[in-house]
């Protein structure tokens, strides 16, 4: 007896008690659509969340703050850096350090202030700096400079009220219009001497232009110099990192060596992951999105299997319906299962007959229920938004996603249902295979 | 081919403190040769039907064994009982046991979908026999739109679908008049005659037992006379 013909007598077994059935398939689908709801709030929260956290930052990269001794932090010096890198999965350290003063450029007749770090190039480029425009830095006194760096230079013989138009941005008359690569700029750093400012002038060559930020709304107007162009300045203001001395107050006490920003590169996640659990270990301090992700992703699973399961209990609930439907039909049809048994049903057949019923009900139940699903769902992530605007007066993040259902979760909810409807028939089933053939057909005298 | 040997019955009716036994069958034994038609007599409660529901796999017998030629069918469990009874033993009851809501066509086919022979298959044996019991006209008709007589030619068509070498009747003619009943039997004695199918049939009535080619007399669960019919 194949499939089809089996499906025949539950057709035509559905066919007698269509009211009955169709409730039955209402609640499941109601129950199913009511789990795939509850999970999709996590499911959506989740990668809302995930989305935020992405914003902008890399996942391939992890901050490394510092290195904690007897309960010091001391900063990340060369020493470290070496065992950094010679970590396995570790594809690059980037180490910058941030000039302490804001040295003023001059190109032609345009000057800026622009802040100034000092780059590790060789490392950058393995981390995956690119440049828009020009080459990387060769010669001690060569730099580089951020995609904004233009929008600040401005002419010098023109009144600053003039200058900025409503934006806050320069005239575009007023603009530097020539090619940045290759022109030699003044930078002037200062520093008190003997209680007078005292001017010191390095000519630099600019050799090209970073790439602009991700974000659109970020700017890089930085000038990424080198460690030469530093020590010059050093010994000029007699400071670590050119810091400035004013004449009432007394110097600085001494910086410990060390980088201010150090970054390690990775090629995937995974791997970043790995990297902050040997660096942890090592006592460093270090922070990446990808851990902050694992983190979070923890959470949601809980989260969401937590709802799953709240969410499976209404599909048992529904399953109870199922359960009494098919013993119904059971008892309905105990005559006809008599007189199959008679002429020679196997009990085994039977029994398949009424599977086949009770998962032909749960699978109907899991089609409509996603569906309704996916109504409310999409009802929910239009809805939701503009009531919880209206409500807190406050906007929601963008791409604020309340409610999202993925492949996974129906697979998760089909399979659940499937599996309660399949269970919750499998005892009348069993009771239909057990029935008494004598017993059956003597109910029709 | 069907050899009974020794066979017992009893039944406890009644709650465990006063039950009490009812022995519906004692020592029966008995030895059918094929082709033949085996008419049982007897009075009602006799036991003829728990003999026949023993042979057919309905009960399991207190004690004794039933041989089907060579197969000892008392070990059977009741799926092996169950798949046997589709190639091997047909039935024909009193009742008819058609299925309601199934069309003649439809009852008639049933044990060939069980056998689970394809749909072309099936319709040419279901039409041919449909033919051969003379109701190929009333193929769609539901089994309450047809007479008793008309009923009880479905379901030996229905037995009849499967060729089984056995057909077990349990009063086939209790429910129809004379006339009908007269038409049924000879129905039976024909698909002997050309078919070879040993038919076991039980009976109240004199005049069905002529149709028989030996008579088994059962009284309080003995058998008490067994005759040859010439
Ligand atoms: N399953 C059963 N449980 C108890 N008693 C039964 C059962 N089946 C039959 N009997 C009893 O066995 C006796 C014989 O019944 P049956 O074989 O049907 O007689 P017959 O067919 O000759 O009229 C009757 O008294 C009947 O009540
Ligand atoms: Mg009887």
């Amino acid at each position: 007896m194949n499939l089809k013909d089996q499906w025949r007598f539950v057709k035509s077994n559905m066919r007698r008690s269509k009211s009955r059935i169709f409730m039955t398939v209402l609640a499941t689908a109601m129950s199913v659509a009511f789990l795939i709801v509850l999970a999709s709030v996590g499911f959506g929260l989740h990668s809302t969340f995930i989305q935020d956290l992405l914003e902008d930052r890399t996942v391939t990269k992890i901050e490394i703050a510092g290195l904690e001794q007897d309960g010091n932090v001391q900063p990340i010096t060369d020493k470290e850096i070496k065992e950094i890198e010679a970590i396995d999965e570790v594809k690059a350290v980037t180490r910058q350090q941030n000039l302490y003063q804001t040295p003023n450029y001059t190109l032609d007749n345009y000057s800026s202030q622009n802040q100034t770090v000092v780059a590790h190039f060789p490392s950058e480029i393995e981390a995956g700096l690119e440049l828009t425009e020009g080459r990387l830095p060769e010669g001690s006194h060569e730099i580089v400079v951020g995609h904004h760096f233009l929008n600040h230079l401005a002419p010098t013989d023109v009144e600053v009220d003039d200058l900025y138009d409503e934006n806050n941005v320069i005239k575009e008359k007023f603009q530097y219009d020539e090619n940045l690569i290759g022109k030699q700029i003044e930078m002037e750093v200062a520093q008190y001497i003997e209680g007078k400012e005292q001017k010191e002038s390095i000519t630099l060559t600019i050799t090209g232009i970073v790439e602009p930020p991700s974000k659109g709304w970020m700017e890089d107007q930085k000038v990424y110099t080198t460690e030469e162009v530093l020590n010059e300045i050093e010994s000029f203001t007699n400071t670590p990192r050119g810091e400035i001395v004013m004449p009432d107050q007394s110097q600085p006490a001494s910086i410990p060596k060390g980088y201010d920003a150090v970054y390690g590169f990775a090629d995937s996640m995974d791997e970043i992951n790995n990297i902050s659990e040997i660096l942890k270990e090592q006592n460093y301090l270090v922070y990446s999105v990808a851990d902050e992700i694992k983190n979070i992703n923890l959470v949601f699973t809980i989260a969401k299997i937590g709802l799953i399961f709240i969410g499976t209990i209404a599909i048992i609930i529904a399953s109870i319906g199922i359960y009494n439907t098919m013993t119904m039909a059971v008892t309905e049809r105990t005559p006809d299962i008599g007189i199959m048994k008679a002429i020679g049903a196997h009990p085994k057949k039977i029994k398949q007959i009424f599977l086949l019923e009770s998962s032909y009900i749960g699978l109907i139940g899991a089609v409509i229920g996603t569906a309704v699903a996916y109504i409310i769902s999409i009802l929910l992530n239009i809805t939701l938004p503009i009531i919880i605007e209206s409500a807190l007066e406050e906007q929601l993040p963008e791409g604020f996603q309340f409610s999202s259902i993925p492949l996974s979760l129906i697979l998760i909810s089909v399979t659940i249902c499937l599996l309660v409807t399949i269970v919750s028939g499998l005892k009348p089933a069993k009771r239909a295979t057990q029935i008494d053939v004598l017993k059956a057909m003597r109910r029709e005298i | 081919m069907i050899e009974i040997n020794n066979i017992h019955q009893t039944f406890i009716l009644g709650k465990k403190q006063n039950e009490t036994h009812l022995h519906v069958l004692n020592d029966v034994s008995l030895s059918i040769k094929e082709g033949e038609i085996v008419a049982i007599t007897g009075k009602s409660g006799s036991g003829k039907s728990t003999l026949l529901n023993i042979i057919g796999g309905f009960m399991k017998p207190t004690s004794g064994t039933v041989h089907i030629g060579n197969t000892n069918v008392t070990t059977f469990s009741e799926g092996e009982f169950a798949d046997y009874r589709l190639q091997n033993i047909g039935f024909i009851f009193q009742n008819f046991q058609l299925i309601p809501s199934m069309t003649a066509f439809e009852n008639i086919e049933l044990p060939l979908v069980l056998k689970g022979l394809n749909e072309k298959e099936r319709k040419h044996i279901t039409e041919q026999t449909l033919q051969k019991v003379g109701l190929l006209d009333y193929k769609s008709h539901y089994p309450s739109e047809l007479s008793g007589g008309q009923q009880q030619r479905i379901s030996i068509a229905r037995t009849l679908v499967m060729e089984p070498p056995i057909i077990l009747a349990d009063e086939p003619t209790g429910s129809l008049d004379s006339e009908t009943e007269a038409d049924i039997l000879y129905l039976i004695k024909e698909l002997n005659q050309e078919l070879g199918i040993t038919f076991l049939i039980i009976t109240h009535d004199e005049e069905v037992a002529r149709v028989a080619t030996k008579q088994i007399h059962i009284h309080d669960g003995r058998i008490v006379k067994e005759e040859t019919i010439q």
